[in-house]
């Protein structure tokens, strides 16, 4: 591949995640406040509300490690962006692969720990090691799916996980051969936003917001672009592994959006579980949807 | 004399020198040279070449001698950096504080310089006469370490010492089943009458040498003397024993089950029809190792005990990967070796600063030095990506090696096993980090000061080390390469930024790029636009409706996972320390009864249970 080439996808791949973000991150809003039966906020309140954190006058900062943290937040998922094949376009998707994908996504939370670390909040030191343990509580049914997956297409690359659905067709769609694992994954996916019921680390009344109980201005703005990052990345990667990619720009997008429309109608009709509930409820039933899942690769 | 004789020269020359010259400033760092001499030696060897030790004798009709492989080499590497590098970071400051203290710092220093020796002895060893003293000398110096600092690590070291004496007991079994069977104890010998011994002596030797190298490997459930014992050993002995010290179980098993007997082999040593062998219990031991002790860790509130619980299960990875039987698997295994070795030598050396200048290791007394201690943060941070096994640090390469494996060979449920370890290392860790570096900073160490140069060039070296070798691991799978050759196995395929496969490859090159470039976006995003934010001093905190004064203690410290602890507590049985009590008092036991029959304390008694044994002998036949 020519290098111009290259630099125009790895710079195009994180925009393109950014924008989609964005109303992925207003659709949330919408489905939220059309269940609570109000008009929900216009098009552009996204990117506005971005706009108005970074330019807001008062900006506390804790320290250059407060700082560093929004940086790393970013920036990984900015960097995480281009090991994630959208139509057209694979960047250095096939350097990494599905698992380096997963711990390259830890990377940006880790930021955000040690930012908020810095900060010294006793809340917010609570918040993050909830935040942890309920990543120890998604992860473990996620592996299974990315080791049932792996299994199955025979290799980690994303990119030939990609074109093996898509030569095959409908049939040939992880959703229809591992539909087991997919359920697995659709609970995992919950877990991984940090939507009700697993937002125990969040939880406004009790530990105020926990991480981003310290977070004002542009560290809360940077903490928004994390989130549409965070959405685009975990659903696109569920498209990728299950739902054949994006044959093109449109159907990528309406099966990226059609993704998170399950865990969002489920965010706004449930409260939170406890942490060790919530351990309990991802420990049992995805991981024992997995675990049988995982019988029947390979038959 | 060949460049493997003066090395051995130099590295037994530099006890007496340690012993005469490491109460002096200089004369440490002078020490500290003859670490870089033998690291300067050892890359003038080419490993393999076949250039015996000029040392060399008969005993029972078997040539002795010493003779560096790619194996031994890789090793030897890792333990006389490891060395150098604890040697240096104790050089300064830290020697002359400690020994106003009292520590005998002719002993640290000859003590290391001797485990060195002992050792690169043992990886060096071309026969089993050989390697038993080499195995025997490595058990026994470590103990010198061990006792040095007194107090609780007399303990652990007593009971590191049994431990190491069962396990050189088993390993001496080994050698006379070998020679049973085998009728020599030349290295040779053995592979080459290994595919037509019988079952039984194949099971009987394997599991011999396994079980005495698994002790020092502390491999489950043998696990249990060794993060006290390297815990409390002084600080530059800690991260001299806790980076590589254990690992020479690996090596022994590399060497015996590996190279001698074949991974082939194991697979035919078949415990229930073809479905469980070995093999496939050695994998779920390791994998076992490397998760249990990761959830001990997460537990502890002494960050040395932490550190060196983790050191127990990064064991079992590394035993894990050798035993997959592609080459992706077990390089990774090999690679890991000397991963764990580069970031584990920076945490424990990190927390060693901090306790030169805190004066405790307790996770619930620190907090908030981040400010104070930045460089040594920095190096602890690198440290724990890299024990987390998180890109761009050189742990995450070689755990991805293993988990790619793990997938492509079909064993899936091993691969979640080492998922589970690796997050909760990452757990772990952060609280290591958060409880030392972050949080709320107390009283009494505001006035805390940096680490001296002394200590943290030595830490940030390391850092580049562990960081460069994860940005482009090919420059250790090169070594790594030829150490699977070495020992017979099918060398990996590898770039300079990692794995190239069909199945999935992984270049480093690449990741690190992207990386750092999102990092560099991440900064022009925050700095470049939107107003400007203000510092505020550390200790001007607020929160849940109220200034927090410096002298009110909040620190979110003690039993950090409280929500995750309220799940799995019920789970920490601990059943291991039960099974070691009870062997405790089963041998007690034993012991009693013998003494009482010895010393025919109450013959009386003793006639009554000789008669009931012998009657009840008859009746059973008589009834039969």
């Amino acid at each position: 591949m020519h290098w111009a080439e290259l630099l125009f996808e790895l710079t195009v791949m994180p925009l393109v995640a950014f924008v989609v973000g964005l109303f992925m991150v207003l659709m949330m809003r919408k489905i939220g406040a059309r269940l609570q039966r109000r008009v929900g906020p216009p098009l552009l309140q996204p990117l506005y509300d971005i706009i108005k954190l970074y330019g807001k006058q008062t900006q506390t900062s804790h320290g250059l490690l407060h700082e560093i943290g929004i940086v790393m937040a970013v920036g990984g998922y900015v960097a995480a962006e281009t090991l994630l094949p959208v139509p057209g376009m694979n960047g250095i998707a096939e350097k990494g692969g599905m698992i380096t994908l997963l711990y390259l996504t830890m990377i940006p939370s880790l930021g955000l720990a040690l930012g908020v670390g810095q900060c010294a909040n006793p809340n917010g030191s609570i918040g993050i090691s909830r935040a942890l343990t309920a990543m120890l509580a998604y992860d473990i049914p996620f592996v299974i799916v990315i080791a049932g997956v792996a299994m199955h297409f025979g290799t980690t690359n994303l990119v030939d996980v990609i074109t093996q659905q898509q030569s095959g067709g409908f049939e040939s769609w992880g959703v229809t051969q591992m539909p087991l694992l997919a359920l697995a994954g659709l609970f995992a996916l919950q877990g991984m936003l940090g939507k009700q019921p697993f937002e125990i680390y969040v939880a406004p009344a009790e530990i105020a917001t926990g991480p981003m109980v310290e977070m004002g201005g542009k560290f809360l703005g940077g903490l928004f672009v994390m989130q549409c990052f965070q959405l685009y990345t975990a659903s696109v990667l569920y498209v990728t592994l299950f739902l054949g990619g994006g044959e093109n720009w449109i159907t990528f997008l309406a099966k990226a959006f059609a993704v998170l429309l399950i865990p969002m109608s489920v965010a706004f009709l449930f409260p939170r579980y406890r942490t060790e509930d919530m351990i309990t409820m991802l420990w049992k039933w995805p991981v024992a949807l997995g675990l049988l899942g995982l019988v029947f690769i390979g038959q | 004399m060949n460049a493997f004789d003066l090395l051995m020269l130099v590295a037994t020359a530099a006890i007496p020198m340690s012993a005469l010259l490491a109460p002096i400033a200089f004369g440490r760092w002078l020490l500290v040279a003859a670490y870089a001499v033998e690291l300067g030696l050892l890359f003038m060897l080419t490993p393999g070449d076949a250039t015996r030790s000029a040392v060399a004798f008969q005993l029972l009709g078997n040539d002795v001698g010493w003779q560096l492989d790619a194996l031994g080499w890789f090793f030897a590497v890792i333990t006389v950096g490891a060395a150098g590098f604890s040697a240096a970071f104790a050089a300064g400051e830290w020697s002359a504080a400690n020994g106003r203290q009292g520590l005998s710092l002719r002993w640290l220093y000859g003590g290391l310089q001797i485990n060195v020796l002992a050792m690169l002895l043992l990886l060096s060893s071309a026969d089993f006469i050989s390697l038993f003293i080499g195995w025997e000398l490595t058990s026994w110096s470590g103990l010198i370490l061990m006792l040095l600092a007194g107090g609780q690590a007399i303990r652990a070291a007593l009971r590191y010492i049994v431990y190491a004496l069962a396990g050189g007991m088993a390993v001496f079994a080994g050698m006379l089943v070998t020679q049973a069977h085998v009728g020599s104890l030349q290295f040779a010998a053995l592979s080459a009458a290994a595919p037509n011994l019988p079952n039984t002596a194949l099971w009987s030797i394997t599991l011999l040498f396994v079980l005495g190298f698994a002790v020092k490997m502390a491999i489950l459930p043998f696990h249990l003397w060794q993060p006290p014992a390297y815990a409390y050993s002084p600080g530059p002995a800690s991260a001299f024993l806790g980076s590589i010290s254990a690992r020479m179980g690996l090596f022994g098993i590399a060497l015996v089950a590996i190279k001698l007997i074949g991974l082939g082999q194991l697979l035919t040593l078949s415990l229930w029809r073809d479905v469980v062998d070995l093999r496939d219990i050695l994998l779920w031991v390791a994998a076992l190792t490397a998760i249990l002790p990761t959830y001990v860790a997460m537990r502890q509130n002494d960050a040395r005990l932490l550190l060196s619980w983790h050191g127990v299960g990064q064991g079992g990875y590394m035993l894990l990967g050798l035993m997959i039987a592609d080459s992706l698997g077990n390089a990774g295994g090999l690679l890991h070796v000397f991963n764990y070795a580069s970031y584990q030598v920076i945490l424990l050396l990190a927390v060693f600063a901090v306790i030169h200048r805190t004066g405790t290791a307790d996770l619930n007394r620190l907090g908030g030095l981040v400010a104070r201690m930045p460089l040594t943060f920095l190096a602890m941070l690198v440290g724990i990506i890299g024990l987390a096994g998180l890109p761009p640090m050189n742990g995450f390469v070689s755990k991805w090696m293993i988990y790619r494996s793990l997938v492509s060979e079909g064993m899936p449920l091993l691969f979640v096993a080492t998922v589970i370890s690796t997050l909760g290392t990452v757990l772990s860790v952060y609280k290591l980090l958060h409880n030392t570096f972050l949080g709320q900073l107390r009283l009494e160490h505001v006035e805390v000061k940096e680490a001296p140069w002394s200590m943290t060039i030595p830490m940030l070296l390391l850092c580049v080390v562990v960081f460069v070798t994860g940005v482009a691991p090919g420059l250790v799978l090169s070594h790594v390469a030829s150490v699977q050759q070495a020992i017979g196995l099918e060398p990996v395929n590898y770039i300079l930024g990692g794995i190239e496969s069909p199945a999935g490859s992984l270049d480093m090159l690449w990741i690190s790029g992207i990386l750092f470039a999102g990092f560099g976006i991440g900064a022009l995003l925050f700095y470049g636009f939107g107003g400007r934010s203000k510092r505020v001093h550390q200790l001007d905190n607020y929160a849940g409706g109220h200034f927090l004064t410096a002298d009110v203690r909040y620190q979110y410290s003690d039993n950090f996972y409280a929500g995750l602890m309220h799940r799995i507590r019920p789970w920490y049985r601990n059943s291991f320390v039960w099974l070691e009590s009870s062997l405790v008092s089963a041998v007690g036991a034993a012991g009693m009864l013998a003494r009482g029959f010895f010393k025919q304390a109450n013959p009386a008694q003793w006639a009554l249970v000789g008669t009931t044994v012998v009657m009840t002998w008859m009746m059973w036949h008589a009834l039969g």
